[in-house]
C-alpha cells in the first residue's frame, strides 16, 4: 500500500472538469455492467408479471442436480489443482528452476475457449490422448474411453487452466515465507515435499485460502470450457443452463434465478475482494 | 544458506556426484511431465491443423499438409480477424481515455464515495458473468445496441475498465508524490500537474495496461457470443462456431492464431511484467 500522505484537493471548476473526466468510466460500468446486475436480481422475482419465488421453484425442480454437479466438478477440479500446484510450488520455492515455472505459466495466456477447444480434440473418444495410448494396446480400438463429456474431464480442462493463477498466488506466498525456517527443517534432515507439507503451507494458509476461494469461484462461474467441450447429456454445469434458459427457451425469469443462484455461491470471491480492499 | 553450503562441503565426493545425479534425473523427469502435461492438449491443436486426412484408429494423421491453413490465411477467416482487431483498438483506446483520469483521482483525491466506486470496479470480477452479460443482452436490444459494433465494445468496456482502472490506480500511486508537489507549490493547478508531470511519468504503465487491455478484447468471448450474435462474430466466436460444426482443422488453426498476441506478450513482457498484470491473464 502506497503513502496516504500524497492527497490533493480541489475546487470549483477544477473540481467539474474531473468529475466530467471521471464520468464517462461508470457510466459505461453503470449502463453495461451495473443495471444489468440489478436488473437480473430483480427479474428472478418477478414471473408473469407478478412477483413471486416461482422461478427459484422451477429452479429447484429443474436444476437442483445441476447445482450439485457444478459444486462437485468446481471442487474437484480445484482438488486437481492443490494436489499439483502445491507440491510442484513448493519444490519450485525450495529449488528453482526456471523451466517448469515457465511451464506453469503458460496457461495463463491461453484463452479459455482455446482450453476448451484443445482438451477436447485432446480428450475426445478419437482424440489425440486416445491415439497415443492406442499403441500401448491398453484401449479397445472400437469402444475408446471418451474423457471429454465426462465430468473428470470437465474438471481436468478446468484445472489445467486455472493452474497458472494458482500457481502464481502460491508462488508469491511461498516466496514470502524467510528462509531461515527452511534452513531450521532442512538442518534437521527435511525434504523439499516435508518442507512443503510442515513449514510452507502452514505458513502460507491464508494466501492459499484465498486462492482456493477465487479459483473455485472462477470454475464454477466458468462458461467457455463446458460449452466447447460440451456434454450429451446428464447434469450440466450451472453457465450452460443459464445459456440455453436464456437463448433457446427465452425464459428470462428463469435464467435470471439461476444466475441469482450462481452469485450467490461465488460471493465469497466477491467476500475476498471487499476484505483486500478495505484492509 | 551458510549452513547448508557448509553441510555440502563436509560430505564425501562421490555421495555429492550421485546427489547431482538424481538431481539431474529428478530435473529432466519434472520437465517431461511438465511438458507433457501442458504442451500435450497444446500440442493436438497444431496436430489437428495440419491433419488433412486422420482416420480412426491411428495415433498420427494420415495425411499432413498445410491446406487448411492456406485456406484459413486467404478465406473467410479475414472478415473476424479484422473485426475483431477493429473493435479491439477501439476497446483500447476507450479503456484508456477513461480510466487514466479516473485512476489518478481514485490514486491522489479524496472524494465521497471514492470507496464505493472502487468496490463497482470489482464487481465484474468478482461475480460470474455470463448473467449478467445475459441480462445486459436483453437491456442492449432495446437500444438496438444488440448485434452491432457499438454494443460489442460496450460489453468488451466492461472488463476492460475494471482493469485498466486497477492498474492505473496502482501505477499512480506508485508515482513518488514529491514532483507533483513541488509543481503545485510552484502555482502549477491540479490538471496542470496531472498532465505534465504524472501522466509522463506514467507512459510505461499506460502502455502495459493498453497491451493487456487490447489483448483481453481480442480474446474475449462470453459478451461477444451473447451481444454480438448473429452479425458480429471475432475470432473466438468463429473458432466456436468451427469447432461445434466439427470442423476441428479450421478450430484448430484459428485456435493457434488467437493463441499468437498472447504468446508474444507473455515471451516479451515476462520480465517486466509484474505479478498482478500476469494474474489479469488468468481472466482472458
Amino acid at each position: 500500500m502506497a503513502t496516504r500522505s500524497e492527497i490533493y484537493s480541489i475546487r470549483g471548476g477544477e473540481r467539474l472538469l474531473w468529475v466530467l473526466l471521471c464520468a464517462p468510466a461508470l457510466g459505461v460500468l453503470a449502463f453495461a455492467f451495473l443495471w444489468p446486475f440489478a436488473s437480473s436480481v430483480g427479474t428472478s422475482f418477478v414471473r408473469e408479471g407478478t412477483v413471486s419465488l416461482q422461478n427459484y421453484a422451477l429452479v429447484y425442480r429443474l436444476y437442483r442436480q445441476d447445482v450439485a454437479f457444478t459444486l462437485g466438478v468446481a471442487a474437484a477440479g480445484l482438488l486437481l489443482t492443490l494436489l499439483v500446484g502445491i507440491p510442484v510450488c513448493g519444490l519450485l520455492r525450495i529449488r528453482a528452476f526456471a523451466p517448469v515455472e515457465f511451464l506453469l505459466k503458460v496457461p495463463l495466456f491461453v484463452p479459455f475457449v482455446v482450453v476448451g477447444h484443445a482438451m477436447r480434440i485432446f480428450l475426445a473418444p478419437h482424440g489425440t490422448l486416445n491415439g497415443l495410448l492406442l499403441p500401448l494396446g491398453i484401449l479397445d480400438p472400437d469402444q475408446p474411453p471418451s474423457l471429454a463429456a465426462s465430468w473428470l474431464g470437465l474438471a481436468l480442462a478446468l484445472a489445467w487452466k486455472h493452474l497458472a493463477l494458482a500457481a502464481l498466488l502460491f508462488l508469491g506466498a511461498f516466496r514470502a515465507v524467510d528462509e531461515t525456517y527452511l534452513e531450521a527443517s532442512r538442518n534437521f534432515g527435511a525434504g523439499a515435499l516435508r518442507q512443503t507439507r510442515d513449514i510452507l503451507v502452514p505458513m502460507a494458509a491464508p494466501s492459499i485460502a484465498v486462492a482456493c476461494i477465487l479459483v473455485f469461484a472462477s470454475m464454477l462461474a466458468s462458461f467457455s470450457i463446458p460449452l466447447m467441450m460440451g456434454r450429451g447429456s446428464g447434469p450440466q454445469m450451472l453457465m450452460i443452463d443459464v445459456y440455453y434458459r436464456f437463448g433457446q427457451h427465452g425464459d428470462y425469469g428463469t435464467a435470471s434465478a439461476l444466475g441469482v443462484v450462481a452469485y450467490l455461491l461465488a460471493s465469497g470471491a466477491a467476500l475476498v475482494y471487499v476484505r483486500q480492499l478495505t484492509r | 544458506m551458510s549452513a547448508n553450503s557448509r553441510a555440502e562441503r563436509t560430505r564425501p565426493a562421490q555421495g555429492a556426484r550421485r546427489a547431482s545425479l538424481a538431481a539431474l534425473t529428478g530435473k529432466a523427469v519434472a520437465l517431461a511431465v511438465g511438458l507433457f502435461v501442458i504442451a500435450g492438449p497444446l500440442s493436438s491443436l497444431i496436430i489437428w491443423s495440419v491433419a488433412e486426412r486422420w482416420n480412426w484408429p491411428s495415433s498420427l494423421p494420415q495425411v499432413v499438409g498445410l491446406r487448411y491453413w492456406s485456406r484459413m490465411l486467404t478465406g473467410d477467416f479475414l472478415v473476424p480477424l479484422q473485426r475483431g482487431v477493429l473493435i479491439a483498438v477501439i476497446v483500447t483506446v476507450l479503456a484508456l481515455l477513461f480510466a487514466v483520469p479516473l485512476g489518478y483521482a481514485l490514486a491522489r483525491l479524496r472524494f465521497p464515495g471514492r470507496v464505493i466506486v472502487l468496490l463497482a470496479f470489482l464487481l465484474p470480477q468478482a461475480f460470474p458473468q455470463l448473467p449478467v452479460f445475459a441480462s445486459a443482452t436483453r437491456e442492449f436490444y432495446r437500444f438496438g445496441l444488440a448485434g452491432t459494433i457499438p454494443g460489442v465494445v460496450l460489453i468488451h468496456l466492461v472488463g476492460a475498465l475494471v482493469f485498466a482502472v486497477w492498474t492505473m490506480t496502482a501505477v499512480f500511486r506508485s508515482i513518488p508524490g514529491q514532483l507533483e508537489e513541488a509543481a503545485m507549490n510552484l502555482g502549477a493547478s491540479l490538471t496542470r500537474t496531472f498532465v505534465g508531470i504524472s501522466l509522463p511519468l506514467a507512459v510505461p504503465g499506460v502502455v502495459a495496461s493498453a497491451l493487456l487491455v487490447f489483448l483481453y478484447s481480442l480474446d474475449e468471448f462470453t459478451g461477444t457470443l451473447l451481444i454480438g450474435a448473429p452479425f458480429i462474430t471475432t475470432l473466438p466466436v468463429y473458432m466456436y462456431t468451427a469447432s461445434i460444426g466439427y470442423e476441428l482443422q479450421i478450430a484448430s488453426v484459428t485456435a493457434l492464431v488467437l493463441m499468437v498476441p498472447g504468446a508474444i506478450l507473455l515471451l516479451l513482457l515476462e520480465r517486466v511484467l509484474k505479478a498482478e498484470y500476469l494474474a489479469f491473464f488468468g481472466q482472458l
